[in-house]
């Protein structure tokens, strides 16, 4: 399962037609932005933290909260 | 395909000029935004089946957002971000079981209202191939504080198609039990948390994107639930988190979907999967409607039973280390006119065990709330 | 998905020529703000690079020319000096940004061609590899040099307008500066701008038509400042090894991404002998039109 996802992984980044800067009109739109809304983010995750024993992914853990 | 060389240098040459550092990844955000949100956060009462004594109310939350984000010369912008929390009802104060041997949970009797403070900073560097943030937390409230930290960075490759992200924060908590309600396990102490953090993201296609990310957590210090009365946790807590997300456009329908998935992992015995879905639809220019899906799916930690045997070197009844599925169905809705931007949002998040991959007991103090957010946005232009 | 936009039609003049602003807006204030926006973008690159403007950058870089002191420019300038550096080293020599004063030798007006000892006058003063410049300042070795930005900034100003009109979140928008055009278009519901290519022969009929959906067009031609002497045609694009007007295609109209690089390739097209020039044309694997000096018309200009 670890060798599918590896090679999964380099088999995204590798194989993909170079589009120009010019081109990247439609991956700058708002709806293609990896966290388009951040605070609707943060605050889910909060909770998502704050209510679930798993916290993080994307970025490093930032500061605690009282969710012991 | 080859580029005709005359053409790549007249292309490589005007792409210098300002008039195209637009389409650059990295640029400071070009006007000032402003942003606040209001969010109602209300759990569903604890049934009377569960509980020992009836339904019992259980936590509510107000929430306010504030949001400021500006372009300072020519490469830098500073964010701020104030949330202020205001929090209160009954949470679950330890299990017990029931003559019929059901196990049920007995809530803290009095209601608890408390007020948490967060005020974060960050200021970023943007460079032609990237950019650096480094960023303070600071958050308040009764019983509770903490100081983080955190230095992030990305960088892109020479064909603007890769970026390489990494990030790492320390925290400081300090825990200050407030007494009264129920006995706590302790009267002052602290915890350290530590992460790292590593991603990649690829532009796939002109409509696509793919990123992977891989997290790493230690926490040190105090790491019980003070308020608990049957909980002793181990004080050090080790965490993976491997990551992938995916967008992108379809050009018929003019929308976008968002799939994410998150593996969890730490040396409590927690393992859990998380996946995210949403579809971003336009309606015309100025409205975007957006439904989204959650499914989450957690097992239990080693030290984890409803009754919780305190002979043992760790325990813990908390439902929230127990083995659960949870769903989160919601939906989102953004207005644009002018510089003006409209949000509201509303979710339902329901759990059950038997909604999970991972088997173990059932806890009685599982959750369910609703959340509504409404948000106001505001673009200087 | 665009019914509810409304067409915003602008014209101004500037840069020497008839501009135009045209745009799809849900919202009249934001549609208002954009086009002052792109407009004042235009007239701010007319009043930083025109040669006419005593108070230009270029009239303070010429007045400095065979002084010490080297005059300070900014990023953008730089940039503009960067791509005529490109277009010197692609034409072989033949585009000079210090080819401006060849003006002085003629006038198309007149119908009189000038004398070879004005011209031999004028020649030592032509060299872009000459002049000193780096990211930060530019000096003109002699007295009496001249750069001229204006066979480039207006192809600028059009791709900074566009840029412009697509930071206030126009989404279907197009500039044209007198010919030079650039479009704005994200998304599918961005509807290609029907443009058409002007006729060398009669100006007010269109020899070809092409879909702009994003990117930009321009266009070079011989056609307008041009006389006829003892049956010769000699048209204003001039080598600046010779001093005298190229032999060359009678008009061209390239686009590209960037109205820029299709009006540096215009003129570089310009430039060359016609054999030499279709040849290029064909191979720089941009779509081309052009018409040489038989009327006769060459390559085809494909809605992307």
């Amino acid at each position: 399962m670890k060798h599918l996802t590896c090679l999964f992984i380099l088999l995204c980044l590798s194989a993909c037609e170079t589009v120009q800067p010019w081109e990247r009109g439609t991956l700058a739109r708002r709806e293609m932005q990896w966290e388009p809304d951040r605070m609707e983010i943060s605050l889910q995750a909060q909770i998502n933290a704050s209510k679930e024993a798993s916290s993080g992914g994307q970025g490093a853990a930032g500061g605690g909260c009282g969710c012991n | 395909m080859e580029k005709n060389p005359a053409l790549l240098a007249l292309t490589s040459s005007a792409l210098l000029l300002p008039a195209y550092q637009g389409v650059r990844a990295d640029a400071p955000p070009e006007f000032v935004e402003l942003g606040m949100r209001y969010s109602k956060y209300e759990e569903d009462d604890t049934k009377g089946s569960k509980t020992f004594g009836g339904n019992s109310q259980r936590f509510d939350i107000d929430a306010a957002q504030f949001h400021l984000l500006a372009p300072v010369a020519d490469n830098w912008a500073v964010a701020v971000d104030v949330q202020w929390e205001d929090m209160s009802g009954a949470s679950p104060w330890f299990v017990g079981q029931s003559i019929d041997g059901d196990p049920k949970v007995i809530m803290s009797g009095a209601s608890i209202e408390d007020t948490r403070t967060e005020v974060s900073v960050t200021t970023r560097y943007y460079y032609d191939r990237g950019n650096a943030g480094l960023n303070y937390v600071h958050s308040d409230e009764d019983d509770y504080e903490s100081n983080a930290i955190a230095l992030d960075g990305s960088f892109n490759s020479a064909d603007g198609m890769t970026t390489y992200s990494a990030a790492i924060s320390t925290s400081r908590d300090d825990i200050d039990p407030t007494q009264g309600a129920v006995p706590t396990n302790t009267l002052h102490d602290n915890k350290d948390i530590s992460s790292a953090w590593v991603g990649v993201s690829q532009i796939i296609s002109k409509n696509a994107i793919v990123r992977f990310g891989l997290a790493y957590t230690y926490r040190d210090g105090f790491l019980t639930d003070p308020y608990k009365l049957r909980d002793r946790r181990p004080d050090e807590r080790k965490e993976w988190a491997v990551s992938g997300g995916y967008r992108q456009y379809f050009m018929w329908p003019d929308g976008a979907l968002h799939a994410d998935y998150r593996y969890f992992d730490d040396d409590w015995g927690v393992a859990s999967h998380t996946v995210n879905l949403a579809w971003h639809q336009n309606l015309g220019r100025s409205t975007q409607v957006i439904p989204f899906l959650r499914y989450y799916s957690q097992g239990e930690a080693d030290f984890f039973a409803n009754i919780a045997d305190t002979e043992k070197r760790y325990y813990a009844d908390d439902y929230r280390l127990s083995s659960f599925g949870a769903i989160t169905a919601g939906l989102r809705v953004r207005y644009e006119i002018g510089n003006w931007a409209i949000s509201a949002v509303g979710e339902r998040y329901e759990t059950d065990e038997s909604w999970g991959v991972f088997s173990g007991d059932e806890s009685p103090a599982l959750l369910n709330y609703w959340r509504y957010s409404f948000g106001l946005d505001y673009v200087f232009r | 998905m665009s019914l509810s936009h409304s067409h915003y039609d602008h014209r101004f003049k500037a840069m020497g020529g008839p501009c135009r602003l045209r745009l799809d807006c849900a919202d009249a204030t934001i549609a208002k703000r954009a086009i002052a926006a792109a407009e004042a973008e235009v007239v701010r690159l007319e009043r930083k690079y025109s040669r006419y403007l005593p108070d230009s950058l270029t009239s303070a870089i010429n007045r400095a020319a065979g002084s010490a002191h080297a005059v300070p420019i900014d990023a953008e300038t730089a940039g503009l000096l960067g791509f005529a550096q490109t277009l010197w080293e692609q034409s072989g020599g033949l585009f000079d940004l210090t080819a401006g004063i060849l003006r002085r030798a003629w006038d198309f007006r007149s119908g009189k061609l000038p004398a070879q000892s004005t011209i031999d006058g004028l020649l030592p003063l032509i060299g872009w590899d000459r002049v000193q410049w780096d990211q930060n300042v530019i000096l003109l070795p002699e007295p009496g040099m001249e750069i001229d930005f204006g066979g480039c900034v207006k192809e600028y100003a059009s791709d900074s307008a566009a840029a412009v009109l697509a930071s206030h979140g126009i989404e279907r928008g197009l500039v044209d500066l007198a010919g030079d055009m650039a479009a704005v278009g994200v998304g599918c519901a961005a509807e290609p701008w029907s443009v058409g290519i002007r006729n060398p022969r009669d100006s007010a009929t269109a020899i070809a038509q092409f879909g702009l959906a994003g990117g930009g067009l321009a266009s070079s031609g011989d056609y307008e400042r041009c006389m006829l002497v003892d049956g010769r045609r000699y048209g204003h694009i001039l080598n600046s090894t010779t001093g005298w007007p190229v032999q060359g295609l009678a008009a061209v109209s390239i686009s590209a991404p960037q109205c820029l690089v299709a009006g540096g390739s215009a003129t570089i097209a310009m430039l060359k002998p016609e054999a030499e020039a279709l040849t290029w044309l064909r191979e720089l694997g941009l779509p081309w039109f052009a018409v040489d000096s038989a009327m006769g018309c060459h390559g085809e200009l494909h809605s992307r």
